[in-house]
């Protein structure tokens, strides 16, 4: 999006050999398997491990974290006051936001939430959201709602990956070819997503617009009411959402040992401290100059 | 005396209006236009086989006659309110007393114009109207169709009358079916709806009697809503429900149990059922 010189990005990850790295370094992104380095050249730092490395990795970079920090955690069911009580033994005051975001940023169409944590100024958040709203869509949210967000768009790409394979199975069995079926059901879904977006109007009436009495598309619509669509829709992204509040009272416990964790990892770790048993998975930060 | 016979110079206060068969149909278009006051009563006359069903109309100061006939030389605008089944014979009945002047408005379900204009002198003003019950409260929903004789005259007398008794709207003749199935029968998809939320509410420690009269009242207050702001019924529903609120969870109970496809399936099956009986 042309936010940010790639060289001002830093990413570390014990693990070199994953497609993601070469990836990264393709683009020119600074690359190092330490994460005390990429925390020591950054001041915005996005914490992309998965949800039980998180307490990890607090404990490994705590004591490097600055007042200038701003700790970004991209983790599903980890909360700000989990982030903040870690690291608080490090230092006193940190900055904390907690995000969550989807796939689609990939294409610069992601759906992105954040919530501040205690020490994060709104110009913290500014900041951020002007960083994710490069990538899409961007707004702030009280952190209670991050679980429902997660359940609609954070898992919504795959619900639309679902349906756009079933369409293009519809095509393919009525004749199309499968590339094309594929390409036309994804260009359908993309319209009316943009025409919903663009319009004033609700989805309930665009829907109406293009049902032309005793028609094609009414009797499609029949079969999915009649499959209870609209409610598999209602309970997926309700599913969603109970299972990341699940995850996150698990963790909240503490529940994830040691021993959760992929032994390969373990194995190509370089062991910093006794009481770290294991370094984290890929990290992606920004770095931002202020000055 | 007859009616003045010139198109679209009828005016309604002086019409004389007959109804051919008395029933419950006949008895709520009749009540309606007289609580609407658009039609005296000394200016209805009704038949009917028996006096079973003429006290009623006695009573609301209406003219009663056993004579078909009769209807016809003294009406100019006749409803034609029998059942189906008996109509074709009360049309041969009937036809020696049709003439050029009269306006016949045919109520039966199933009866096609064709066959209304097949069994009447050629020419008549002919239109078939498909009220529904609630036409009984002034709150009817009812569509009309003309026939090949019956011209812009006609269908606005028949329109400015019947609007006194609800909503009624010219259709093609091929409405006539759906409307049956989404509306002629349709009140009654409400009356079962109403006594399940009532039963609901039973359910939840209210008692039954005052439940009944909410749930009429919840449906009343919806259907102004939707017909005063003109808006989506998807958008009024958005409007009722606070997020994470009582309204959506209740929502997703109704979509769970796939209301709306059961709903349409309904007004499908009714339909398909008029278009049977009217190939019978």
């Amino acid at each position: 999006a042309g936010v940010l010189a790639a060289h001002k990005i830093t990413a570390s990850s014990p693990d070199t050999d994953l497609p993601t790295v070469s990836g990264l370094r393709k683009i020119g992104v600074n690359f190092t398997v330490s994460n005390k380095d990429t925390v020591k050249s950054s001041d915005v730092l996005f914490l992309a491990v998965k949800p039980p490395i998180i307490p990890f990795i607090l404990d490994e970079v705590g004591p490097d974290i600055e007042p200038r920090h701003i700790v970004v955690s991209c983790a599903a069911g980890v909360t700000i006051n989990s982030i903040e009580k870690k690291l608080s033994t490090f230092c006193p005051t940190p900055k904390v936001i907690r995000c969550m975001t989807n796939t689609p940023v990939i294409v610069r169409e992601g759906a992105t939430v954040y919530a501040t944590g205690t020490h994060a100024d709104v110009e913290d958040g500014k900041l951020l959201e002007q960083l994710m709203a490069s990538v899409g869509f961007c707004t702030e949210v009280e952190e209670d709602l991050i679980d429902a967000v997660t359940g609609l768009s954070g898992s919504g790409p795959a619900y639309a990956f679902t349906a756009l394979d079933a369409l293009a199975d519809g095509g393919v069995k009525m004749g199309l070819p499968r590339r094309l079926a594929v390409r036309l059901g994804a260009q359908a879904l993309l319209g009316a997503a943009k025409m919903l977006l663009e319009s004033e109007q609700h989805p309930g009436q665009l829907k109406d617009n293009v049902c032309s009495p005793g028609g094609a598309t009414i009797h499609a619509l029949h079969f999915l009411e009649s499959g209870g669509f609209r409610s598999l829709l209602i309970n997926a992204v309700e599913a969603s959402c109970i299972r990341t509040r699940e995850l996150q009272h698990l963790a909240d416990q503490e529940k994830i040992s040691p021993a959760a964790i992929k032994k390969t990892l373990l194995d190509k770790v370089k062991l910093e401290s006794p009481s770290l048993s294991l370094e984290s998975t890929s990290k992606v930060s920004l770095f931002t100059n202020k000055s | 005396r007859r009616g003045r016979g010139s198109e679209g110079s009828m005016e309604a206060a002086e019409l004389r209006v007959g109804f051919v068969g008395a029933g419950r149909m006949a008895g709520g278009l009749a009540r309606g236009l007289l609580r609407a006051g658009k039609v005296p009563a000394s200016s209805i006359l009704a038949s009917a086989p028996s006096d079973k069903n003429l006290d009623a109309w006695r009573e609301s100061g209406c003219r009663t006659t056993h004579c078909n006939l009769e209807v016809l030389q003294e009406s100019t605008l006749v409803f034609l309110a029998t059942k189906p089944h008996i109509l074709p014979g009360v049309l041969q009945e009937i036809r020696p007393a049709v003439g050029p002047h009269h306006i016949v408005v045919s109520l039966a379900a199933g009866v096609t114009l064709q066959t209304l204009q097949r069994l009447l002198p050629a020419g008549t003003k002919v239109l078939r109207l498909m009220p529904n019950l609630p036409c009984v409260v002034q709150a009817g929903a009812m569509v009309f169709a003309r026939g090949t004789g019956a011209g812009d005259g006609e269908a606005t007398l028949l329109k400015s009358l019947l609007s006194s008794c609800g909503l009624c709207e010219e259709v093609p003749e091929s409405y006539i079916n759906i409307h049956t199935g989404l509306s002629g029968s349709g009140v009654a998809y409400v009356y079962l709806f109403a006594e399940a939320l009532a039963e609901g509410a039973v359910k939840m420690g209210m008692p039954g009697g005052l439940a009944s009269r909410i749930a009429a009242q919840t449906l009343l207050g919806a259907a102004k809503m939707m017909l005063e702001t003109g808006e989506h019924p998807a958008k009024l529903r958005g409007d009722v429900c606070t997020p994470g609120g009582t309204t959506i969870h209740a929502l997703h109970q109704l979509e769970k149990g796939a209301l709306r496809a059961t709903v349409m399936n309904a007004v499908e099956a009714a339909t398909n059922r008029a278009c049977d009986v009217a190939k019978d």
